[in-house]
Formats: C-alpha cells, structure tokens, sequence
C-alpha cells in the first residue's frame, strides 16, 4: 500500500466500558435535566398555532407531501411511482376525502379526520399525535392554499339513514350500481376493473393511471367504511380523480344511496 | 437439519394461526399502521426517508412518539398490540446458482480449484421478526434466523430501544445485539443485493482458511484483510461484513437529531472482535458516525455521512498478539425520482502489528462499492453495483479485485420479489490460490418474501 493511515486517537490504555458508562451517565443526566422549553403554556393563537405545525409537518408528513405541499416530497415518488395515488397537493383546490360538495375545500374537521384516521394503504393514522398538534397541522396545511381564507365550507346533507342491509335493500342496491353504471370503472361485480380503466382513460390530475379498488375489501374504502362513510363518497365524490359525485343523479330517490352502501358491503361480507 | 424443520414448522404455525387484516400490507408494521411497504420502503429491503426516520425514532411514526397508542388497547397499566403488529417472517435465497472458476478442479473440489457448480438453494435462510414499542418510547427488535446454507440458527439481531430522551429526536438509545451501520447512507442490511458468504474451508485454529469462492459482500464493508483470527482463532474472512457495518455486535449506541432533521449523530461501544457472546478481551470498540441531509425537495433527497471506528485488541494474528484493527469511511445517497444512487468509501488499518509482520502484513486495506437502483416500473426494478476491494493483510495472499453485480428484481406485490442477479469479476485471472480472481461469474435466480 502506498500510504498508511494511523488510528486519530489513541488511548494510554485500552478503553474500558466501566468508563464509557461513567461518562454516558453524566452526559444523559444534563440532557435529561435541560428545562423543556415546548411545554411551555401559550394561549391559543393562530400565527403560533401554524408555527407549531410547521414543526410538526416538517417531521410528520414533509417526507410524501413535500415542502412547498405539492405532494411531490422524497418519498411521494415510491409510493406511486407511475400510478396514483401520490400524496395529496395541498395548494389546489382538489381533496379526495370531504364532506362538501365537489369542487369544494373540505373542512378543518374533514382535514382533522383523515390525519386521525389515516389512509388505508397509504397513509398511517398520527393518532400518536395529540389532538392539539392534530389541529396544528390542520392549519399549517391550509396555509399552502390562500383559498381556504375565502368563505367557509359547508358539509353537504346525507338523506335520513343508513337503511337495514334487507334483502331486498341489498337487490335494489345492486339495482343501482347497474343504473349508475358504476360497473364502467369498478367492473359488473365491483371487484375487477371495468372497462374504462381496460381503454386507459381512469387516470388522475396528474395523469397518472387509477387502478380502481375491489370493493369487496373493506380497506378499499380510503374515506372509511361506516356506512356514513361510503355514501359521503359516493355523493361528493374523489375530486382530482375519475370518481364523480352522484349527488344530483340520486337526488330524485335520495334513498337510494343507502341502498347502494348496502350492497356494496354485502360484498365484503359474502363467502 | 432437524432444528432447521422445527424453525420452519414453527413459523408456518404462527403464521397460520394469524389470519391478516383487511389492509393490502402484509409484514408486521405494514399491517399494524394499515398501509403498503412502499410507504417505508423505495422497494424492500431498501428504506426510504420515512422508514429510516421510523426507524431512528424506535418504531415510532415520524414525528410522534405512538408507542403507546396506535392499535394498542389498554390492560390495567399495560397497553398492549395483537402479536399480528410485531410479529413478521422473512423467506429468501437463490432457488437456483451457478458459480464459474478460472482454473477447474478435476473431479473433487479441491484448495483453490473448486469446480464450476450448477445448484438449487431455496430457501437459504428463514427470519422470523418481533418489532415494535413496548410503550411511547420504549421499543424492541429482536430477529430470529435460520441459514440453511451455513447450518445455523440463532438469534440474529436483538436490542431494546429508549426514544427521545430529553426532548424529541434529542438522543435514541439501542442496547443489544445491534447493526451498528443502521442511520448510515449505506447500511449493510439495506440494499437490494442480498449477502452472499463466502465458500471455504477451516483448517484450524489460527490457521489460514481455504477460500474456494469470495463471498459477494460490498468490498466497503468487508473484513479485506487476510489473515487475522478472531479470539477463538478462527478466521476473519477478508468478504466478511465486520467492525462498522457488522451485521450485528453487542453493544449500545446513541443517536439523534438535536438540530433538526439536516444532521444527525450517533456513537456507540460494542465488544467487538466478533464475538458472539461477551468480550473475552475486555477492552471496547467505539464508533461515532454523522449524516448530513440536504437537498430534501420536490422527489429529491440527499445525504452524506462520515464515520470512525476505532478497534481495540479486537483481532489478532497467526502469532496469537492482539492488533487493534479499525475503519474509516464515508457513504452517500441520493434518490431522485426513479434513481436510488448509494456508495461507500472505507479504508481499514491494522495497528500495533507485531514487529515480525512489519514486512509480511499490508497494515491498509480499502473498499469501494457504488450501487444504483432503477425503478422502471412499479414492479420492476434494476440494480447495479460496483466493487473494488484493495485487499491488505499477508502479503503473500492478498491481492485486489473489481465486482460488477447486476441484478432484476420483479416485485409481485410489494413484499415479494422475485430476482435474476450476476456477478461478474472484472479482473483478469491469475495463477495460484487466489479466490478473488478464480472466481469468474455467479449467477442467481431468487426469491425474497416477507410476511
């Protein structure tokens, strides 16, 4: 070898563990004992509480929905590589899981519940966070998008329900999956692609292909799987992908959406 | 073979006792979280920055300290997980091999002129996992293998974790039979070209072994010296992962990110001197380590880490006398879109030689290994890898060589591979026992699921 390269520290006498302990100790001591300052009671204040959750977003979710909130963070690219989904773009106007109506932005509480609950399949549930820190997110995620300072957002109505999962409710449930032609993307049994996602027209905003979900699995429920849930789903549809919103067509029988949620899980509970 | 079956049986019971969840993940933290490998993985076994960042925080979502909470349920003052959230199996090896030599044996394989060999190997090792928190910052890892190819079974990994002491990302403590290159840019359990030991023969304590095939180890993170014994006497081999980016030692490290997520530290202490139990020399190895992070934007990260590694009485010579034998080395990564680019850099020195080695004992040792992954689609994946091991120790045996390993990798879900993979030695043959340039080509067929 042309060169030699002598150790950077040498100790009088081998290293002993009786002092690596003794120093470790008194090192983890002061650092244990340093005042904690982020404890510290602060009155509720918006500024302070955005600040808060810059911090915390910076750790939790900076990772998949990036800096600027665009959803194109380190990560955001393996969990969709070249399908959807890719994490959310917080500076548009386009969120999958809401209570308002398409086109809408989804509430604090909308916001609130999907950090809560998580994504099934793609986004963990931060119930480690606390609730305060929840909402902190809440607000820092909305400052990447100055339409949030416009109006307040109004949850759209559910009809009276859910029905009993009769028989019959589940026969006319699959009545109108076939009348809303749901079986164009989710197939005639709603397990297998139809045959938009076959002719690749089922893609996302950012173009990315959308293979639609089995809905005999209850996991594929992104928005939840109460009954409450899914008919949400149904009526404001996933805005920035092909799922619309069926609010107007169901309008005349609104019942029948309860109907359809029956069916649907039916599914997830056959042999 | 007996206990290799027992292992398996038992496995195949746990698992089946264990019906999975509705979620679409399967192994343990997948299912207890309710999301893909790939929120954690660029595609396994590699991390990606929220896995690494779970990792560091004790099995603990970034940015929190859940150990307590999520999926637990409450029992008087315990809060407890259904064994489905921490227990995983792991199930890999090369179902088919083929290994070429420069120079053949004729018939037997005998010192130095092993035959070429066309074999089938599934499964070579079973892994059985148990990970998770204990409560908020109170976790552990423990890691059960069986490698069938090696005829050993034991535990491999095993250490408890205190998270977040003084304050949060302040200082994580592991104590146990750790991997101490874990929060490096390149860690040794983390790449996408599995391990392969070498093929050779003991012949006693304190005596040079008979290395019929090199083992396909990053050249970075090899032993590269030729001639040192452990303790016991037996043999170092110079492909063997060791020091630094041993696959596990026991020991206790620190590590945190007290200024934020652009730097982070870590020190540790281990027995060293690849022992498997104990410290029959007493004296201690310790590491420091730093990784830098930068350039975290829009599908972009990077990171560069330095490391030190200071052995003291941890191996020794054909004399028996006691060197200490340390490392020194630099890694990066950087990922961007589809790439995932990794390298390392390590030199290793060999002090306190005994006088009557001044001259026969190359004291330096380097290791260089560049790898990159592709992404081409969602399911497939390409890897290259780089090696260049300037080899130390006697003279009269060591010698360099430069490994080209590539590798397919066909995801079917994202927690089974299936993978084609060829190492090529670059260098030209040469006469005489030496197995980095008898060695001429391997070719692998795989697979790796995790459940």
């Amino acid at each position: 070898m042309p060169f030699s390269w002598a150790p950077m520290w040498r100790f009088r006498q081998p290293l002993q563990l009786k002092h690596v302990m003794l120093y470790g100790g008194v090192m983890a001591y002061l650092a244990c004992s340093l005042p904690v300052w982020a404890l510290a009671a602060s009155p509720p204040n918006h500024d302070e509480s955005v600040a808060r959750g810059k911090a915390l977003y910076e750790q939790a979710c900076l990772l998949c929905h990036g800096v600027t909130g665009e959803g194109n963070g380190p990560d955001a690219f393996y969990l969709g590589a070249y399908s959807a989904p890719r994490p959310r773009d917080f500076t548009g106007a386009e969120f999958k899981f809401r209570s308002t109506a398409s086109g809408e932005l989804p509430t604090n509480a909308d916001l609130f519940q999907t950090i809560t609950r998580g994504i099934p399949g793609f986004m963990p549930a931060f119930l480690g966070l606390s609730e305060a820190d929840r909402w902190d997110i809440v607000r820092y995620v909305q400052s990447f998008s100055t339409l949030y300072q416009e109006a307040g957002r109004t949850p759209i109505a559910l009809p009276p329900g859910p029905l009993p999962a009769t028989p019959e409710s589940v026969t006319r449930g699959r009545e109108v999956y076939v009348l809303l032609d749901c079986a164009k993307c989710h197939g005639p049994q709603a397990t297998q692609p139809g045959s938009l996602f076959a002719q690749g027209e089922l893609r996302d905003r950012r173009d990315l292909p959308i293979l639609p979900p089995d809905l005999s699995q209850l996991s594929s429920f992104k928005n939840g799987h109460r009954p409450q849930d899914i008919a949400q789903s149904i009526l404001t549809g996933l805005d920035g992908t092909p799922m619309a919103s069926f609010r107007e067509t169901l309008s005349a029988q609104p019942e029948d959406i309860w109907h359809l949620v029956n069916y649907l899980l039916s599914l997830s509970r056959s042999p | 073979m007996a206990k290799h079956l027992l292992f398996l049986a038992s496995i195949i019971i746990l698992s089946s006792l264990y019906p999975t969840p509705d979620a679409q993940a399967i192994p343990a933290f997948a299912r207890k979280y309710n999301v893909n490998c790939t929120v954690c993985h660029t595609r396994a076994p590699r991390l990606n920055r929220t896995g690494e960042r779970f990792l560091e925080n004790g099995y603990q979502l970034p940015g929190t300290e859940d150990g307590g909470t999520t999926k637990k349920f409450r029992l008087g003052d315990l809060t407890l997980d259904d064994v489905t959230n921490y227990l995983g199996f792991r199930l890999r090896g090369n179902a088919l091999r083929t290994v070429d030599y420069a120079r053949h044996a004729s018939g037997t394989n005998i010192d130095g002129n092993p035959e070429d060999r066309t074999e089938f190997g599934f499964p070579e090792v079973f892994s059985l996992f148990a990970a998770g928190t204990v409560t908020n910052n109170v976790g552990f890892f423990a890691e059960v293998e069986s490698n069938l190819e090696e005829d050993e079974t034991g535990v491999e990994r095993a250490f408890l974790t205190f998270n977040n002491i003084g304050q949060h990302d302040w200082a994580h403590l592991r104590i146990g039979k750790l991997d101490p290159s874990a929060y490096s840019s390149y860690a040794t359990l983390r790449q996408q070209f599995e391990l392969v030991g070498d093929n050779s023969v003991d012949n006693g304590s304190f005596m040079l072994p008979t290395i019929n095939r090199i083992g396909l180890t990053p050249a970075a993170f090899a032993s590269k010296f030729h001639g040192l014994f452990d303790q016991s006497g037996t043999a170092i081999l110079p492909t063997a992962p060791s020091l630094f980016h041993a696959v596990a030692e026991m020991g206790l490290d620190i590590h945190g990110r007290p200024f934020g997520d652009w730097f982070l530290y870590q020190v540790g202490i281990l027995n060293g001197a690849n022992e498997p139990f104990g410290d029959s020399n007493n004296p201690k190895d310790w590491y420091v380590m730093t990784r830098f992070d930068f350039a975290q934007s829009d599908y972009l990260s990077a990171n560069f880490s330095g490391f030190a590694y200071f052995g003291s009485n941890n191996a020794k010579v054909s004399t028996m006398a006691d060197v200490n034998w340390s490392r020194y080395g630099f890694a990066t990564n950087v990922r961007y879109y589809m790439v995932d680019f990794y390298a390392a850099f390590v030199v290793d020195h060999v002090a306190n030689l005994p006088n009557s080695f001044k001259h026969t004992f190359d004291e330096t040792a380097t290791g260089l290994t560049v790898e990159a992954n592709v992404l081409a689609t969602d399911r497939l994946l390409f890897g290259i890898r780089f090696d260049h091991l300037d080899a130390g120790g006697l003279r009269t045996q060591r010698t360099s060589n430069s490994l080209l390993a590539l590798i397919a990798k066909f995801y079917v879900r994202s927690n089974i591979a299936l993978f084609l993979r060829d190492d090529i030695n670059l260098r030209p043959a040469q006469g005489g026992r030496t197995p980095e340039r008898n060695f001429r080509n391997a070719f692998f067929v795989g697979a790796d699921v995790a459940f």
